[in-house]
């Protein structure tokens, strides 16, 4: 009835609907047009930083698949910086960046600081191209472990398997351990390594400036360079760094060697649940304190405190088991 | 109500006309964002990737009918320590050879007639400080006197057993010496030893990363002419092994395959592993004939070549002892049958002590 009453004919208040609408629509618009259309233009720096561990895995695998879902991201960076790990831990990490750098569109570059050998070295072959810094430190393409030793019978298990194994089957289990490595490194960069496979497998580290040479790395250049280098293949224009911290939020574990092996420790004074032998790893051992000379230099603590005594102790055992 | 219908009608179609436009727009705009596909991985899966982890079977045998000979064996063991600590059992601190790393080589000879000993020094005879107007033969030189052959583990022997080895020798007496590359680092007196048997062991180990027994260290060596130590070896293998050397002519006997390297000068080596000095042999690695590393390739044959080079020797100890200043002089009357020119040149550095003991 008060429609009636007015004076606004029927085809205007039709007209007065559709732009009230377009004008609402309007201002939808953009955010609309922007979920369906999100432009890439941030470069994603996912740090691989410390002993690679399971949960430093855990974390690299979920920033990358959110990295894959997330189309606001044009370019991933992996700033490296880890003496390597366990093995499954750098497989997860290596299969996590190969799915990414599979991805299209999607550049992945590889940016070594100090040190990414062994298990660092595995987790970032995939990347499309590895940036070092000159004194920067690759390669250890290789398995740590001891010597497979013949023990004593042992009564009680079920099985001779069970506890203790023979020699020669420890060393084909091993061997196939290292090959997988090997063999894995070869597939992702067998044609860039100026070197045969027997060479590769020597294990050997290289320094940046040797490493763009024998084809361990590609390019020279500093992380912002290795940025910079992304988001110019994603031809972003502008940008904007996402760093995406990974690992644990102390600075643990930190790897120790002994004489046999590479054992974790995730505390500074650790007590037995702190402790975890590595045994078969994919170490730079080169990178990795011994337990003898984190003795020499804690010496005067170990003196001052029994408690700290104690957990040097415990150090020891767990890699003498 | 129909205008009012009309009206919202209107309202929606607009605005889904507008926000919709925009959504397809930007949906057909959008770079695509497939699923991965999946990845093969072949490198995983290759055929040659699993290790063949049989153990393999050993059988050791002898070929020589020689008659039944005393064969002394010296593994190494400190006697400070007592013959096996419980750290040894974690592979620290224990002797370098056990008792069953020794054992196919010990057993084809007991199973063959012949005697084996294996020397010991109890606590009370400790090896190293002895004085130099000690008398008589040293416990080694009394287990020799006795003996046909002598297998060593060992390097560091003093200077009047290295005599009394060297006189062994010299008496026909069989030596089979095995050393690691390790040895000359925690072991002095290889020099000595070496220069005594007339061998020479060289720094560094040799690996293989082309072919090899399941790791670069386990090597494979290959006969370099047929021989009797070599018979029937295609080809052997050494755990860790350090070459080795004589002067003697056609002495080398196992050499490494191709492939080789030397971990000194990493550069590609044929240095022999197992080399023959008459009647001394020099295997640069003790390793190779534990009951594990026998059943690889043809060790087991070789390790039964040197069982029947030890039992195979012109050695009498009833003529021919080894030391010259305890029991040689009483034999004076059978010195005619024996090789009493060898004898000559070693009773000098024993007479000194004698001179002192009986003036």
């Amino acid at each position: 009835m008060s429609i009636d009453s007015t004076a606004v004919t029927p085809r205007r208040q039709v007209a007065a609907v559709v732009v009230a609408a377009a004008l609402l629509g309007l201002v939808f618009a953009p955010s609309v047009y922007a979920v369906t259309n999100e432009t890439g233009d941030t470069v994603a720096v996912v740090e691989i930083e410390g002993p690679i561990t399971t949960a430093l895995a855990d974390d690299v695998e979920a920033e990358l698949a959110e990295i894959r879902a997330n189309d606001s991201v044009g370019a991933v960076v992996l700033k490296l910086d880890t003496p390597g790990g366990a093995p499954v831990a750098s497989e997860r990490i290596y299969k996590a960046v190969q799915r990414t750098s599979q991805q299209p569109d999607l550049p992945v570059i590889a940016s070594v600081q100090a040190v990414s050998a062994s298990g660092g070295y595995y987790g970032m072959a995939p990347a499309d191209d590895i940036y070092v810094l000159p004194t920067s430190v690759v390669g250890s393409i290789g398995l740590n472990a001891p010597a497979p030793q013949t023990t004593q019978p042992i009564a009680g298990p079920s099985g001779p398997d069970k506890v203790g194994g023979n020699e020669i089957e420890g060393w084909a289990r091993q061997q196939t351990l290292a090959d997988t490595f090997i063999n894995a490194m070869m597939a992702e960069r067998g044609e860039e390594f100026q070197m045969p496979r027997e060479e590769v497998a020597k294990a050997d580290v290289y320094l940046g400036t040797e490493a763009v040479n024998n084809g361990f790395a590609d390019e020279i250049g500093s992380l912002n360079e290795a940025i910079h280098e992304a988001a110019t293949r994603a031809e972003l224009g502008e940008y904007r760094v996402d760093t995406r911290e990974t690992g644990p939020d102390s600075r643990f574990p930190f790897l120790i060697q002994t004489d046999t092996q590479v054992v974790a420790v995730y505390a500074n004074d650790p007590g037995y649940g702190e402790i975890e032998p590595m045994g078969l790893s994919y170490v730079h051992l080169g990178a990795v304190p011994h337990v003898e000379t984190i003795e020499r230099f804690s010496k005067n603590d170990l003196e001052a405190g029994s408690g700290a005594t104690n957990g040097t102790a415990a150090v020891s055992g767990g890699g003498s088991a | 109500m129909n205008r009012a219908a009309t009206l919202a009608a209107a309202f929606l179609v607009t605005f889904a006309t507008v926000t919709g436009g925009a959504a397809v727009v930007g949906f057909a705009s959008a770079d695509g964002a497939a699923p991965a596909p999946e990845i093969e991985n072949e490198h995983y899966l290759q055929d040659d990737l699993i290790k063949d982890r049989t153990p393999g079977e050993a059988n050791v045998e002898m070929s020589s009918d020689a008659a039944p000979q005393t064969v002394v064996v010296d593994p190494g063991i400190e006697p400070s320590r007592g013959p096996i600590g419980p750290l040894a059992l974690l592979g620290f601190g224990g002797p370098d050879v056990t008792d069953r790393d020794i054992r196919p080589l010990a057993n084809a000879l007991i199973e063959n007639g012949h005697e084996v000993r294996v020397y010991t020094p109890g606590e009370s005879e400790q090896r190293p400080p002895r004085g130099p107007d000690a008398d008589g033969p040293t416990p080694l030189g009394e287990e020799l006197a006795e003996a046909d052959a002598f297998v060593t583990f060992r390097t560091d022997y003093d200077q009047a057993e290295l005599e009394e080895i060297e006189t062994f020798v010299e008496a026909d007496g069989r030596v089979v010496m095995a050393t690691e590359p390790d040895a000359a680092f925690d072991r002095p007196g290889a020099a000595s030893l070496d220069a005594t048997l007339g061998t020479t062991t060289k720094p560094g180990y040799v690996y293989n990363m082309a072919e090899n027994d399941l790791n670069y260290q386990r090597v494979y060596a290959t006969p370099t002419d047929e021989s009797g130590l070599t018979d029937g070896v295609d080809r052997a293998m050494f755990a860790t092994a350090t070459p080795v050397e004589t002067a003697a002519a056609e002495g080398d006997e196992l050499r490494p395959i191709d492939g080789s390297e030397l971990s000194t000068s990493r550069a590609a080596t044929d240095a022999p592993l197992l080399v023959r000095n008459d009647g001394v042999v020099m295997i640069g690695d003790s390793d190779f004939l534990s009951p594990e590393n026998a059943q690889r390739a043809d060790n087991d044959v070789l390790i039964g070549n040197l069982a029947d080079f030890l039992a195979s020797n012109d050695r009498n100890p009833d003529r021919q002892p080894p030391t010259a200043g305890g029991t040689a002089e009483p034999t004076g009357p059978t010195g005619p049958v024996g090789p009493t020119p060898t004898d000559e040149p070693v009773e000098p550095p024993r007479e000194p002590p004698q001179n002192e003991t009986s003036g």
